[in-house]
């Protein structure tokens, strides 16, 4: 079988593209206004949601027979709640500066509706293995907008890329001034949107 | 089995079992994490003296290294004598000393106020004459961010430096956010000790300024042997 007929080439190339958690089901936006202004907080906080993600499937899916249904969603959030406590924790020990810079942000994935709605609408009714790859698929997906947002955030509004100064200063001596509203919550909502404007204006096609 | 009684047992059999993965991971970590919170204080007490390039990346052993070599922790009563660690008593105050023993080049006094949601910590450093802030951070707050959440800003810590405690005739006024630009809403003569406010963040601004007053009265006895110059050396505070 050629990879690209594989469920797991399916799920990864929805998720990214055809059903992007961001883009197309714009979902989990608070988070993504918050932590872009680096491509390094966002790279972070991807990979948080990606582990999350594709462990409250995992754990959700192989529960999925036995959970009462009267209180699923009640047991959803406390994996999930779980999950994220402990990505925090491992944040607080090994990333300190990184975790103080997302703040409150990595705790509020318990509230990101993407966990929540994979959990719910994939993992309830699909096996283990793939429910894991649908999480991971959804946090690529997730991530994918992220960086793209904090790639043209922190090159237009601090002139450097994941740390590294990249606008030469001699542009700034001939007068190239950072972008400020880029590095203001509403330069990542305009940038979101031209995100998700281009991938509808692409996807009519 | 009632759908009740399984409901109930899954719940709690699920809730077991979520704690003991949290309780595992705090305590594992604990150890690294506490590491870091100390790292973090002594990395804000050398910014606050700005011994740190702000330009380059230090890590966690530069620190402890730069921390170790230049800062000594005492501690000052309530007249303003300077303690060593092991002579003191409950209700004496933390001082953080930069220099020699004989040469203090500045002196460092840990900030901890009610902000407008939430406990402001930081530092607040002067320099050896008793009336100058040399620096001034923020490790920990819980204000609104893009608001009251610029105090952990540079531009805003930045305003301090240079500003001082004392008015003109040399009495004790502790230093105020004002509100809007200094230059703009403050007296000339007042403006030495003020800083420029956070526009939107006018209750931040009300707090920490209190907050700061009565942190610096409760200094205030060692400030005015620094302002004399009687402990330039440590001996003579002693």
């Amino acid at each position: 079988m050629k990879f690209t007929r594989s469920s797991t080439y399916k799920a990864i190339s929805s998720a990214l593209w055809e059903s992007n958690p961001i883009s197309k089901q714009i979902m989990g936006i608070c988070s993504a206004l918050a932590v872009t202004v680096q491509i390094k907080t966002a790279l972070v906080m991807a990979l948080a949601l990606t582990f999350v993600v594709a462990f409250a499937n995992l754990s959700i899916s192989l529960m999925r027979n036995r959970i009462p249904r009267n209180i699923r969603i009640i047991v959803e959030v406390s994996v999930i709640a779980t999950l994220v406590i402990v990505a925090d924790e491992f944040l607080k020990a090994f990333m300190y500066d990184i975790s103080k810079q997302l703040s409150v942000f990595v705790g509020l994935i318990i509230t990101n509706c993407i966990v929540m709605g994979r959990a719910e609408t994939f993992a309830m009714s699909n096996p283990p293995g793939p429910s894991f790859i649908d999480g991971i698929a959804n946090g690529i997906g997730y991530g994918s907008i992220l960086l793209g947002v904090a790639f043209f955030r922190e090159l237009l509004g601090a002139g450097k890329l994941m740390g590294f100064q990249v606008i030469p200063r001699s542009f700034y001596q001939a007068g190239y001034e950072n972008m400020g509203l880029m590095v203001l919550a509403p330069g990542a909502f305009i940038m979101i949107g031209l995100f998700v404007w281009l991938e509808h204006t692409l996807l009519k096609d | 089995m009632s759908d009740a009684l399984k409901s109930f047992s899954f719940a709690i059999i699920l809730g077991i079992v979520c704690s003991l993965l949290l309780t595992t991971a705090a305590t594992g970590l604990k150890k690294y994490q506490l590491r870091n919170i100390r790292i973090d204080r002594q990395k804000n007490i050398l910014k606050a003296v700005r011994l740190l390039d702000e330009k380059k990346t230090y890590t966690a052993d530069d620190i402890e290294t730069l921390f170790t070599k230049n800062m000594r922790v005492l501690f000052v009563d309530h007249t303003g004598r300077i303690i060593q660690p092991d002579n003191r008593k409950p209700g004496d105050l933390p001082i953080w000393l930069y220099g020699e023993e004989d040469t203090v080049k500045a002196y460092v006094v840990p900030v901890d106020t009610n902000g407008l949601w939430g406990k402001i910590r930081g530092y607040l450093a002067f320099e050896a004459d008793g009336v100058t802030v040399r620096g001034f951070t923020v490790f920990k707050h819980s204000e609104t961010p893009g608001l009251g959440g610029e105090i952990e800003k540079r531009w805003f810590q930045k305003n301090f430096v240079g500003k001082k405690i004392v008015n003109a005739a040399g009495k004790f006024v502790s230093i105020g956010i004002a509100k809007g630009a200094v230059k703009n809403n403050i007296p000339r003569e007042k403006r030495e000790n003020y800083v420029d406010g956070i526009s939107g963040a006018t209750m931040t601004g009300k707090f920490l300024s209190a907050g700061l007053k009565d942190i610096l009265r409760n200094y205030e006895p060692v400030a005015i042997k620094f302002r004399r110059q009687q402990c330039g050396k440590v001996t003579l505070c002693q």
